[in-house]
């Protein structure tokens, strides 16, 4: 009688054990079951077990009646069990305990959660107690099974059970543990009963008929019908049922459990890593009920384990093509895999794994770099200290308080000590780092202003930590020895007295206050690893990436990360040296005379010397001055657009044109910069406007030289793409503009610049333009793609804006489009994000 | 101060500074009747203006605390009253380490920001925040045979908590929004002043 099977044509089948069952057809078995069942026939020491099907759930849920055959074939499933595993279900000698799971294909919420020690019953109990010698062990799962049974199935508070047994002694005498069992298992059933008016089945087929009744229930649970309908996932889909042996790290030696990463989830380091609780559950582990030791440690102990274990890992690693953390159980020397899911890891580790990974070269590039997302990099490339710098600031007593570290990050900013004077200083544009004695809902607003916070008292879950996180800042709490007079205007800690206004930084990760500003680190972070994943990228997307700069020194900056040129315009570049604005009402005003053109044909030849110096011939493409341009952050004043409106045409003033080009390209001359720079006019949308750019290019002076064209900002631009490309040698796209006018949203909430008011009126996040590229626009893009191919010869790029997502990213390459410049942060976030939609 | 001036001067202190459509959704009142409210508090001044803002001054408080004494006088006599702040301490606690799992996940020991790319382990927390607020239900049930004002708690959670099965996440944890952690600790310091205690931390 060992697997019977009941699969004759007229009859569905409606329950797989996990050997049977095809793990691909996650449709059918679930996401869990699927994962089982796959490392089951993989030959890995998984527990035991069977899987009824999503579609006996669907059935359940449509007759409201469990379909014919179930029962039966749980039943058999149940004693394949037992000829497995030697035990016996509901008595002895030795009881088969399981596990009951809810597993659909999709992962929702409302679906039940995990039962476990299901089947212990008085002759059971009683059976274990005998088998094992163990009566305190009996009675721990016991009272394991009558907690998460009451909890999730019945719905009572998860401490009656704890609470009922707290004092429950083991009589000294030598009473039978049948007598004992009883007792105890009453004890627990009164309690949950007072509670919740319902009780544990004290027969374990009740159990399990129960426990699997109440998973199938859970896929019409209000929050899974919610979900659902919300991400349009079809009601008749069903949840599966998981059935799997118990297996217990708490009973003999040896024995324990825990979780191994295959790779350092902190450094990415390629070793074995994890814990092991020894005599413990995986769910005492999870809850942190004892300190568990390494893995290091224990191997050392029972090494023949660990080394199954390692060896488990690595063909793991390789069959799912990812880092991965294991959670497993030994029992009385055998070791058991209970999950493998893909591992957290840092940002750190991910992208030292992604680099190993392809230095490995045993995995497909898009597989070693799935692991690492764009959040990882701008992570590791935020700002952060100059490591010696702060150890130099720690070695000479700067550190003013310290307390916990509740969010990460590093700032240096002036001290201010309440919500109203961050929200003043923060509009002049100041760096704040906010100190208070503990938060209330009144500081919210100095939270959102301030670049970082600390607090007095608190701890990590406290008000000020999480609203610090949700904002991503730095936050210190629970310095101790801190004290704040609001009169005085003085924060104390110690023998120091600091002023608000002073200079101060801020340790997030480590927890630290340190008076003074500590330099910031000029070098990203990453190293030798990123820059492979960089170049691995680069050479598989094909892309040539500009950074967008204004200073000589941004410039630099962004070469040095990697950047394959710069984008930049003249309008910044005039503003850094504070001539802008002079400059274009002197141009403005100039009546007939020629003085105020040769001013500004100067001017930008000096602006632009240094930064074609810096360059040594890399690509730079330069915009010409845009009055109204919302990237510069309106330089321009009002009373001067109102005096001269011509100047917010693209060719409204081709004589203030012509002497910019002309200043640009005596900046090149002078340089010796030794290539051709570029130069587009934004918001051009006709041809004859590219006509006339590229005729004063073609006025230059001999031996001067300038390759012009466009920058498109609107959708009437990109509509005419082909025609403008007859007219220019370069064409530049503003994807965010052109979305913007397609939703008629200023860029600036499209790019959550986090005013006050935006942030308190969230409606706008559901406009997600950032992650991707709307339909319409990407029909236009479509069109632009054609014109790229047709004409080699124009240089057509992309400028994205802000974040650079994976999606528009690949939407983007997936067009063909190779030429990019984004904002220098975005940089590194991009060049992976670019590789990424090549390999896939 | 009548209740009502009361109730909306709750909701302004509370929140720190808010428009006053803000407030009329967390009591469930028209615009308008808050509105009237609101210019009486002003002449009273007990709050000022900060452009659309509504912003308590430093009588406000204090204003809050005096009525809580004489309004809920038989509350805090009820020795009830400090079993149900125990009960809400330890949700409390638990409600906030819900909170901190949600935006940090446990790497090897270090702390990672969650990028929600694990559904499964944000459906178990969200699961656990929405057990959670049916016990504090409870609290506010008990509250609720005292000043019924206190119902509406419940009604505001059930909102942000459908928000967030429908994939608005931020309705969890985020600042500034009727988030989870947001009502739930706006309730914290509520309890607090109406029953005369102190917070712990």
């Amino acid at each position: 009688m060992s697997s019977v099977d009941h699969d004759s044509p007229a009859t569905t089948r409606w329950v797989y054990s996990f050997e049977d069952a095809d793990p691909d057809d996650v449709a059918l078995l679930g996401g869990k079951g699927a994962g089982l069942s796959r490392m089951s026939r993989a030959g890995l020491p998984v527990p035991p077990g069977f899987i009824i099907t999503t579609r006996a759930c669907a059935e359940y849920v449509a007759t409201g009646k469990l379909p014919a055959g179930v029962t039966e074939a749980v039943r058999a499933q149940v004693a394949t069990l037992e000829q497995k595993t030697g035990r016996t279900f509901g008595g002895g000698p030795l009881p088969l305990l399981v596990s009951v799971r809810s597993g659909a294909p999709v992962s929702m919420p409302g679906m039940m959660e995990t039962i476990l020690n299901l089947g212990i019953g008085h002759d059971a109990a009683v059976a274990l107690a005998g088998a094992t010698g163990e009566p305190e062990f009996v009675l721990d799962v016991t009272r394991r099974l009558q907690k998460g049974f009451s909890e999730v199935v019945l719905g009572s508070d998860p401490d009656v059970v704890d609470g009922a047994v707290a004092n429950f002694a083991l009589p000294a005498g030598g009473a039978p543990f049948a007598e004992m069992f009883d007792r105890y298992w009453a004890r627990c059933r009164q309690a949950v009963e007072d509670d919740v008016g319902a009780a544990v089945p004290a027969d374990p087929w009740a159990q399990l008929r129960v426990a699997v009744m109440a998973v199938l229930r859970s896929w019409n649970s209000q929050r899974a019908i919610t979900y659902r309908e919300h991400h349009h996932i079809s009601h008749d889909m069903g949840t599966a049922v998981v059935v799997q042996t118990m297996v217990f790290g708490n009973l003999g030696s040896p024995s324990g459990a825990g979780v191994a990463f295959t790779r350092n989830p902190v450094t990415g380091e390629r070793a074995l890593y994890g814990e092991f609780l020894e005599h413990g559950q995986g769910e005492d582990v999870v809850a942190g009920v004892a300190d568990p030791e390494t893995i290091a440690a224990a191997a050392e102990r029972t090494p023949e384990i660990f080394g199954e274990l390692a060896r488990i890992a690595k063909n793991l690693e390789l069959a799912y093509g990812d880092a991965l953390d294991i959670e497993y159980t030994v029992e009385r020397g055998k070791l058991y895999v209970l999950q493998v899911r893909s591992a957290k890891r840092t940002p750190e580790a991910a992208i030292r794994i992604a680099a190993d990974m392809l230095r490995d070269g045993r995995l497909r590039p898009s597989a070693a770099v799935a692991g690492v997302s764009a959040d990882h990099v701008r992570w590791v490339e935020r700002p952060r200290f100059d490591q010696a710098d702060l150890e130099k600031a720690r070695a000479d007593g700067a550190v003013v308080a310290a307390g916990i570290g509740a969010s990460p990050g590093q700032v240096a900013g002036s001290l201010v000590l309440d919500a109203e004077r961050a929200v003043e200083r923060a509009k002049a544009g100041r760096e704040l780092i906010l100190a208070r004695p503990t938060t209330s809902p009144r500081d919210l607003h100095g939270l959102i202003a301030a670049a970082a916070i600390v607090t007095a008292r608190g701890g990590a879950t406290t008000h000020a930590a999480v609203v610090a996180r949700a904002l991503a800042k730095p936050c210190v709490v629970g310095c101790r020895d801190m004290s704040i007079d609001e009169k005085r205007r003085t924060l104390s800690a110690g023998e120091r007295v600091l002023q608000e206004g002073d200079a101060v930084s801020i340790d997030g990760g480590a927890g630290e206050l340190l008076v003074g500003s500590v330099r910031l680190s000029r070098v990203g972070a990453g190293g030798a690893d990123l820059s492979l994943l960089m170049d691995r990228s680069d050479a598989a997307s094909g892309c040539t990436v500009l950074a967008r700069v204004t200073t000589p020194a941004q410039a630099r900056t962004a070469l040095e990360r990697g950047a394959a040129g710069v984008l930049t315009s003249i309008d910044d570049v005039l503003a850094t040296t504070g001539q802008l604005v002079n400059l274009l009402e002197a141009a403005v005003r100039r009546g007939s005379g020629d003085g105020a053109l040769t001013e500004m044909h100067e001017a930008v030849a000096e602006a632009f010397t240094p930064l074609l110096t810096a360059l040594n011939g890399v690509d730079i493409d330069v915009g010409a001055i845009d009055a109204r341009s919302d990237e510069s952050g309106g330089l321009v004043p009002q009373a001067l657009l109102d005096d001269a409106p011509q100047l917010l045409l693209p060719m409204g003033d081709p004589d203030m044109l012509r002497a910019e080009m002309g200043g640009l390209a005596l900046a090149a001359e002078r340089s010796g910069y030794g290539s051709t720079p570029r130069l587009v006019v934004r918001h051009v949308s006709d041809p004859i406007e590219a006509r006339t750019i590229r005729r004063l290019g073609e006025e230059l002076a001999e031996g001067r030289r300038l390759a012009v064209g466009s920058y498109l900002t609107s959708p009437r631009a990109v509509i005419r793409a082909a025609d403008l490309a007859e007219e220019s040698e370069v064409m530049w796209i503003d994807v965010r503009a052109v979305q913007e006018a397609m939703f008629g949203i200023p860029t600036s909430q499209l790019l959550t610049s986090e005013p006050l008011d935006g942030y308190l009126r969230r409606g706008m996040l559901a406009v997600d333009s950032q992650s991707d590229i709307d339909s319409v626009t990407y029909e236009l893009l479509e069109a632009v793609a054609e014109v790229r191919k047709g004409r080699p010869g124009c240089r057509i790029g992309m400028r994205v804006r802000g974040r650079v997502s994976d999606a528009v990213a690949a939407r983007l390459h997936g067009l063909g489009f190779r030429l990019f410049a984004v904002d220098p942060h975005e940089l590194r976030v991009a060049r992976l994000a670019l590789g990424k939609a090549a390999w896939k | 101060m009548t209740r009502t001036e009361f109730e909306v001067l709750n909701v302004i202190v509370l929140k720190g500074m808010c428009r006053t459509r803000a407030v009329a959704e967390v009591l469930a009142l028209p615009e308008s009747a808050v509105e009237e409210t609101v210019a009486t508090l002003e002449r009273g001044d007990l709050i000022g203006r900060v452009g659309e803002l509504l912003v308590p001054t430093d009588a406000a408080e204090p204003a809050l605390v005096a009525f809580a004494a004489a309004a809920y006088g038989d509350l805090r006599c009820d020795a009830e009253s400090d079993r149900l702040h125990e009960r809400f301490e330890k949700i409390n606690a638990q409600l906030l380490h819900a909170i901190a799992a949600w935006q940090q996940i446990d790497v090897g020991g270090h702390k990672v920001a969650n990028d929600h790319s694990d559904r499964n382990y944000d459906e178990k927390i969200i699961t656990r925040a929405a057990k959670l607020v049916e016990r504090l239900k409870r609290i506010t049930g008990a509250l609720g045979d005292h000043d019924p004002r206190f119902l509406r708690y419940g009604e505001r959670f059930d909102a942000a908590l459908d928000r967030v099965d429908r994939g608005e996440r931020e309705y969890l944890s985020s600042p500034g929004l009727e988030s989870v952690h947001d009502i739930w600790f706006e309730f914290h310091e509520d309890l607090l002043r109406s029953l005369g205690k102190a917070r712990t931390e």
